[in-house]
């Protein structure tokens, strides 16, 4: 065999290369449908607190094409290393989002889908979603002037999105008396662990040694909507993922860690995303009859 | 005729090729003619994802189905590009990630325009854009069938044969949810169909001409259908897409060709 994921010939160290993508392509994770045991659930349904949460996070798991879409028009498709890491990623969260869904699916009384907003809130969505629309052709633009530097700051959103749902995710499993969604929790949990391995190993090969990327990624990540997917999210419920269903402690572990990559301490992101959350969410009118787990 | 994308997205799976004996490679090594055709192949397969980039910047990808398809279909394009890649690695010739960057970076502009031209079009013709984009894709999918298969045919080599068989199984896949998208959508609207016609009248070029050198494009097209049963197999695409409602007289790929001046 005379593929590798490292460059055969010398040069510089290629970024991320102790994280073998052929591995991971080769031993993805599919459909989790066999292992979820759904008529657990019909014995003892989850509150519908937690039914909330489950399907908020399914709909952040669906997001991965959308963030595809701005990632590949981008410098960083012609990074055959990260596509086919992206490939697979794409695939493993279709079926993470599909694991997630069938749960609350398993359920007569399923939470409504986002809406019952302010108008405030819902011109909000409206604009995001005529900005989803123009995206890729400011983000082609853009960042096809700015050159490869650019993937570093596609991989520390990577990170940075997988240390949000994973806390979220284990914050569940902790809380939930449900040993079957503790188990598909835990199941789940290890798909993503290789996510953020492959994230953050990319992220910091990258960001080091390189003050352009490390000030590309300062401007452009305090632009970006984290966890994925969140944009398209009411405040409500945001405030709820980042300021209860995901600790303070959570948030600020996260903002150290990232403190911890090249040029990017003292950011305090994820923070400022809860903050942010929190007052859109005060703006909006009071949702009734969502109790607190 | 519907297509069942749940069906679809729970029996996706790589392509497997761990079982063939490709130690016959050994003994029976295939010709130059037949490692540069796969080595385009192999390329086009690779490059799926900016395919799919393309494609994700119009409206499409919020529909559900579009959204499981394309992740599924991506994948196994990956995966038909890392079989070929064992292949031609049995001789001698390695295609890792830094010589596909290589070929990526060689597109420069016309390459990263792309996705611009798409988007603008998209976003201006809207819903009627996405029927433009399947059926352009079911004619895609349609010549990678027969490509595969006609270079199975030609090789008939005891390793190479049943993958590139199975590699065209799971395109047959793809062909039903291009050609079952495009068939409801031009059905629906007559300005897809006026678009749909226009565009592939006018633009559509056989798979791997934008990101291939001409002189390969033209190796490949006379390698596989530069004879009499490979023009069969082409008037066939033909009258596939030509079935496609609105595209009726349509002789694409045979144009495409003899353009090129490959047709027999």
């Amino acid at each position: 065999m005379t593929r590798h994921d490292a460059p055969v010939s010398g040069g510089a160290k290629v970024p991320g290369a102790d994280f073998s993508v052929r591995e991971f392509a080769r031993s993805a994770n599919g459909s989790h449908r066999a292992a979820l045991r759904l008529d657990a659930y019909a014995d003892s349904p989850l509150d519908s607190d937690t039914l909330a949460e489950v399907a908020l996070l399914s709909r952040l798991e669906r997001s991965a094409l959308r963030y595809l879409r701005s990632v590949l028009v981008t410098p960083t498709h012609s990074d055959a290393r990260m596509t086919a890491f992206l490939v697979t990623w794409a695939y493993e969260k279709y079926w993470l989002a599909d694991a997630l869904e069938l749960v609350v699916a398993a359920h007569p009384d399923q939470p409504s889908s986002p809406g019952g907003e302010s108008p405030g809130a819902r011109l909000r969505l409206a604009w995001h979603a005529v900005g989803e629309r123009f995206e890729p052709i400011r983000e082609s633009v853009v960042t096809n002037l700015i050159g490869d530097d650019v993937i570093a700051v596609h991989c520390v959103t990577g990170a940075l999105d997988e240390w949000l749902t994973q806390a979220a995710y284990q914050r569940l499993a902790e809380t939930t008396g449900h040993e079957q969604l503790r188990d598909t929790l835990a199941g789940l949990l290890a798909v993503k662990r290789r996510h953020s391995a492959f994230f953050t190993t990319q992220a910091r090969d990258r960001l080091t040694g390189s003050p352009r990327a490390q000030s590309l990624a300062r401007r452009r990540l305090r632009r970006t909507a984290v966890p994925l997917g969140s944009q398209d999210e009411p405040a409500r419920l945001l405030s709820r993922l980042l300021g209860g269903w995901i600790t303070s402690a959570d948030l600020a572990a996260i903002d150290r860690r990232l403190d911890g990559y090249p040029g990017l301490a003292g950011l305090r992101l994820v923070a400022r995303t809860a903050e942010r959350a929190t007052r859109r969410a005060g703006r909006a009118p009071a949702v009734t009859g969502e109790p607190t787990r | 005729m519907a297509f069942d994308i749940d069906q679809y997205a729970e029996t996706s799976t790589e392509v497997t090729w761990q079982d063939l004996d490709f130690d016959a490679f050994d003994a029976d090594p295939l010709p130059e003619v037949t490692l540069r055709t796969l080595r385009y192949m192999c390329n086009v397969e690779y490059h799926t994802v900016c395919y799919l980039r393309d494609l994700l910047v119009t409206p499409s990808h919020k529909e559900r189905d579009v959204n499981a398809f394309m992740t599924m279909w991506n994948r196994e394009e990956y995966w038909h590009g890392e079989a070929l890649a064992d292949v031609l690695g049995r001789h001698g010739i390695t295609v890792d990630y830094d010589a596909l960057k290589a070929s990526r970076l060689k597109l420069e502009w016309r390459d990263k325009l792309a996705p611009l031209r798409q988007s603008i079009l998209g976003n201006i013709v809207g819903e009627d854009y996405i029927a433009v984009h399947m059926s352009w894709g079911a004619a895609n999918e349609w010549s990678a069938v027969a490509a595969y298969r006609r270079l199975a045919a030609l090789e008939r080599h005891p390793a190479l044969s049943p993958l590139l068989q199975r590699i065209a199984q799971q395109e047959t896949r793809h062909v039903a949810f291009y050609a079952s998208q495009a068939r409801k959508r031009l059905e629906k609207s007559g300005l897809a169909r006026r678009l749909t016609k226009l565009a592939l009248t006018k633009a559509w070029e056989p798979v791997g001409t934008s990101i291939s050198e001409p002189e390969d494009v033209k190796h490949v097209m006379s390698h596989l259908f530069g004879s009499e049963e490979g023009l069969a197999e082409i008037r066939r695409i033909d009258a596939n897409i030509a079935k496609l409602p609105g595209m009726d007289g349509l002789t694409i790929v045979e144009d495409a060709l003899r353009r090129r001046g490959v047709a027999a």
